[in-house]
């Protein structure tokens, strides 16, 4: 470690001077990481309010963006566990681990943008989470630098469980919205209302995204000013200002990435009803909040996707694709470690060519990436194909039929109904019948009148032609 | 190298977001039954109509809102009735945005 107010010798003061240049381009660069996220995971937020049509794209775009701002401010426990927690600080140097946790970020920033660059399902969370793992163990040729205790309870264990925590809880409460709602009187059902409803969810989610997302950078910077010294190792809270700077960029990146991709969101997920977006909001939000509670460092992405799913399944006559589901559960797997073996590498560079040249190069690198996608994004206009939202891609886990069977307070209203009407016919076929037999006695009855009628007629004209010849 | 996982946390976890999203989604929808039942159908067409929508269309809208006006009018409760729905539906509404403040709240004192 750095001492702040040590007497320095020429050699001791390039290596300060050094250590504070590596900790303002690693905080250049996680800013810029806190960017790509904010950018990225517009998506996850409002993506349902806009496919159901609850929000106008603008008015989601800037509801999500002010409120990342907000939720940022709200927990540090998420940044706790990064800047506190994964990483065994005791015994690394300042010079020796600041390089690492940029190479680390380097890592991260270069397998989330090929993931979009190739289109396939991944996480900024456990790209940075991989990166800077990785390039701690490379860059420190030591497990024992990583707490894993800590990895595997607060970062493995929560993005396997959490999407299924997610999943579950948006079928239970997509079943019960649809319960609470439904009519069997084929009267209006109410759940348009449910629209109303997403605006708040949704608003929710994206607080959530801030409160969690926002927090993993301000872990990263504060693990690389307690690195260098410039921050108490025992006051691991992030400073105010780190606070302000990452709430402040996830908000930018959100407005300013969100004009890219949302415009594309509505044709990303098809069949959403406002009812299903509520219940998978409100799972989402939930999930994200309880976690931040408890410092999980989560994937929103992921959460959001489970959720998504399983509001998909809460939903009558549903099937699940299980080779899409699959497809986007082995990204989900391979992020950590497809970010871990990125970040290692550029860990193998600040090894080989040392802790300066190793930065400037990984800088170089960064930037070379940076503008890479700058111009692709410049170049190649934004389709349903190539948007970045594995949040739609979830939907299509899911299919739902159309006209979904009854349920079975409605099987036992058709049977009744089907019962009744079967009743009304036998009376009425009953009634025809009487009416029939009543009818054709009437015509015999008639009959026999006319039949006696005639014969007395004729008795009659009998007697009187016998009268007449007399 | 000892690793301890804490079960019971992911366990509180679960519960915790199970507990939060069921009062929001079971008293919201309750409050739109309440609406429905009050004579208040909410009748809301996209605010906007992106490709993706198959839930309404604008005219779809007008006629629901027809619908829900006709419902209305038959409805078989009294004014008191309805009245004491509209209300216990606005307080459903409060209440679900209540649990969402005190989940808020919790997490910012925590």
């Amino acid at each position: 470690m750095l001492r702040r107010h040590s007497p320095l010798n020429p050699d001791r003061k390039r290596t300060v001077e050094t250590a504070v240049f590596i900790v303002v381009l690693v905080i250049a660069l996680a800013l810029f990481f806190d960017f790509t996220n904010g950018f990225h995971d517009t998506a996850n937020a409002m993506a349902t309010p806009i496919a159901t049509g609850a929000l106008k794209p603008k008015v989601a775009v800037m509801l999500a963006a002010g409120l990342n701002l907000v939720g940022a401010f709200l927990s540090t426990e998420v940044s706790k566990t990064i800047s506190h927690g994964m990483i065994n600080e005791d015994g690394i140097n300042a010079e020796q681990f600041l390089p690492i946790i940029f190479a680390g970020l380097i890592g991260a920033i270069t397998w989330n943008m090929l993931t979009w660059l190739l289109g396939l399902p991944s996480s900024s969370s456990h790209a940075l989470f991989g990166g800077l793992i990785g390039a701690t163990i490379v860059g420190m040729m030591s497990l024992a630098a990583i707490n894993f205790g800590v990895v595997l309870s607060k970062v493995v264990l929560p993005a396997l469980i959490a999407p299924f925590t997610a999943g579950v809880i948006a079928f239970v409460v997509t079943k019960v919205a649809y319960a609470a709602t439904r009519r069997y009187d084929n009267k209006p059902d109410g759940r348009d209302g449910f629209r109303w409803g997403q605006i708040f969810t949704s608003s929710l989610v994206a607080l959530a995204h801030g409160t969690n997302d926002a927090q993993k950078t301000m872990g990263v910077i504060t693990l690389a000013l307690i690195t260098a010294g410039l921050q108490d190792r025992e006051h691991n809270d992030p400073q105010l200002w780190v606070i302000f700077a990452c709430a402040i960029t996830i908000a930018l990146g959100t407005y300013m990435g969100g004009w890219r991709i949302i415009r594309t969101l509505g044709k990303g997920l098809t069949d959403v009803k406002p009812a299903q977006g509520f219940s998978a909001e409100s799972s989402t939000a939930s999930t994200i909040l309880a976690s931040s509670f408890f410092g999980f460092a989560l994937s929103t992405t992921q959460v959001a996707s489970g959720s998504v799913i399983g509001s998909g399944l809460g939903r009558r006559g549903s099937t699940v694709r299980w080779r899409t589901v699959g497809r986007i559960a082995v990204g989900w797997v391979l992020t950590l470690p497809a970010a871990g073996a990125v970040g290692a590498l550029a860990a193998l560079l600040v090894v080989w060519l040392g802790p300066v040249w190793g930065v400037i190069v990984g800088a170089i690198i960064a930037v070379a990436i940076i503008l890479a996608i700058f111009l692709r994004s410049r170049t190649n206009a934004v389709h349903a194909g190539n948007a970045m939202s594995e949040v739609a891609d979830s939907g299509h886990a899911v299919k739902v039929k159309r006209n979904p069977p009854p349920t079975r307070r409605q099987r036992a209203i058709l049977r009744e109904q089907a019962r009744l009407k079967a009743e009304q016919e036998a009376r009425e076929k009953a009634a025809r019948k009487a009416r029939a037999k009543a009818d054709a006695k009437k015509a015999a009855d008639e009959k026999r009148a006319v039949e006696k009628a005639s014969a007395q007629a004729a008795k009659a004209a009998k007697a009187s032609g016998k009268g007449d010849r007399k | 190298m000892s690793i301890t996982i804490d079960w019971i946390a992911f366990l509180e976890v679960f519960v915790a977001a199970l507990a939060g999203a069921a009062l929001v989604v079971c008293f919201y929808a309750f409050g739109l039954r309440l609406l429905v039942r009050a004579g208040r159908a909410p009748v809301v067409a996209p605010a906007e109509f992106t490709d993706a929508i198959t839930v309404i269309t604008e005219k779809e809208a007008r006629r629901a809102a027809k619908a829900a006006a006709k419902a209305a009018k038959k409805s078989p409760l009294t004014e008191g009735q309805r009245r004491f729905a509209l209300i216990a539906a606005y307080a459903s509404f409060g209440v679900s945005a209540l649990a969402v403040l005190g989940g808020l709240l919790l997490l910012v004192l925590h």
